[in-house]
């Protein structure tokens, strides 16, 4: 074990062996995870699949039942007050202090990040339409998670930690958020985790992309080789009984016997000699349709 | 030469679809590609800095930088000191109308898969293709 608690201090995040289970049911699997700095990792998968639980786990808000987490290579669940400053991390509800203001909370909180930028949550509270004379407390759900949001951007964080960000969000403001999480990676070499379920977002944004299925993480690889590393192998219903012996993410035994199974190529770019097997077709697939693929 | 005009290409010249099944890196060299065969992006044309590109569509600058090396190294752009990334010089007026229609073969290849998938016979698709591009 020692030689894996040597090796963390260059990660931003990482995680060895993480399990989670709630009332019997395996939600994380003994998950590994390495975000490099700089890296903007895209987190799919579908409702109740663990997403949230594993953000957490990773920040060390939870307590895994087994495995580790190391953020800038402190222990997850013992962050130093020096490696807390450089993290924001929004949840899907945030805790809203309600007795403030959105203006009042952000000059409260402000305080405590050395690198805030006021003026940047100002405008951009104005721009997402929030009424920064209004309590906390008056807000809607949607419009305290899109303060969080701010209050986590004027933060500056070297890692921010995005819990589904795009559900407070109108299709300009969402896309102001990633213009924001794209220039910030690029020039501040900001490193964003962040989960969602609109996979354009993911295909614009991220570097990375894991898809969390059933406690794993699958297609885990830079977003640009998805596209080319992976493809759905369409073979007639007289190949049935070989399918079995062709390594793939997922096998699909349709209505007319025929198959359909995700296939990965290997590193010079070759796939499965099945991909010669009269009548076969392979399909390049987006990204969408490789997870409906996967998960189905 | 001391007198040189500077075009600036917009970052808006180019189309991004992230869901479409080549990756955008590949979108945007292809692009580039296609301007610049067809003489829209000529020889010494700037390119908008990975910034505006990727600011503008939202884009990771990564794959911006990924889409110019990958158009330096097939010699279409290349990198002036100071000013970012141009045209390349030996491009310059537009390819010849065979390397041209060599970048429309794939296009035409997915239509003429499309169009026997439907049964349909050459001519009517022929017709409307016409119509699309309009008469000589």
């Amino acid at each position: 074990m020692t030689a894996i608690v040597e090796a963390h201090a260059a990660y931003a995040m990482q995680a060895l062996d993480l399990s989670q289970a709630y009332a019997g049911h395996t939600v994380l699997d003994r998950l590994k995870l390495i975000v490099e700095p700089g890296q903007v990792l895209g987190l799919v998968g579908r409702n109740g699949a663990g997403k949230s639980t594993l953000l957490r786990l990773l920040l060390g808000l939870t307590q895994p039942q087994t495995g580790q987490a190391w953020v800038f290579g402190d222990p997850a669940l013992k962050l130093s007050d020096a490696v807390k400053q450089r993290i924001s991390y929004v949840p899907q509800q945030p805790d809203a202090m309600a007795w403030l203001s959105a203006g009042q909370l952000m000059d409260f909180v402000g305080r405590f990040y050395p690198r805030w930028d006021a003026a940047y949550a100002q405008d951009t509270l104005q721009r997402w339409n929030i009424d920064t004379n209004k309590l906390m407390a008056k807000l809607s759900p949607g419009e305290r998670q899109r303060v969080d949001l701010v209050r986590a951007l004027a933060s500056q964080p070297e890692l921010l930690v995005l819990d589904e960000p795009a559900a407070a969000l109108d299709p300009v403001a969402r896309r102001e958020l990633l213009r924001e999480i794209a220039l910030r990676a690029g020039e501040a070499g900001t490193t964003v985790v962040f989960s969602t379920h609109i996979v354009s977002d993911l295909e614009r944004v991220a570097s990375h992309i894991a898809f969390l299925h059933q406690g794993r993480l699958l297609l885990h690889c830079p977003v640009d080789d998805t596209k080319e590393r992976y493809a759905r192998l369409w073979l007639p219903p007289r190949f049935a009984s070989v399918i079995g012996e062709i390594p793939a993410l997922s096998h699909r035994r349709h209505a007319d016997g025929s198959s359909s199974l995700v296939i990965e190529c290997d590193e010079d770019q070759h796939w499965h000699q099945a991909v010669t097997l009269e009548g076969a077709r392979l399909d390049v697939l987006g990204l969408e349709d490789l997870f409906v693929e996967i998960a189905e | 030469m001391c007198m040189v005009v500077l075009i600036h290409m917009d970052a808006s010249l180019l189309i991004i679809q992230p869901t479409a099944s080549d990756p955008i890196y590949r979108q945007i060299v292809d692009q580039l590609r296609r301007l610049i065969a067809s003489g829209q992006l000529v020889s010494g044309e700037t390119l908008p800095s990975v910034r505006e590109v990727a600011g503008f569509h939202a884009i990771n600058p990564m794959t911006v930088s990924r889409a110019y090396g990958l158009a330096e190294s097939e010699g279409l752009l290349e990198r002036l000191r100071g000013k970012g990334m141009v045209v390349a010089a030996r491009r310059g007026g537009g390819d010849s109308e065979a390397e041209r229609l060599r970048l429309l073969e794939p296009a035409l290849l997915d239509l003429s898969r499309k169009a026997q998938e439907l049964e349909l016979a050459a001519a009517p698709v022929l017709e409307r293709l016409q119509q699309l591009l309009g008469t000589p």
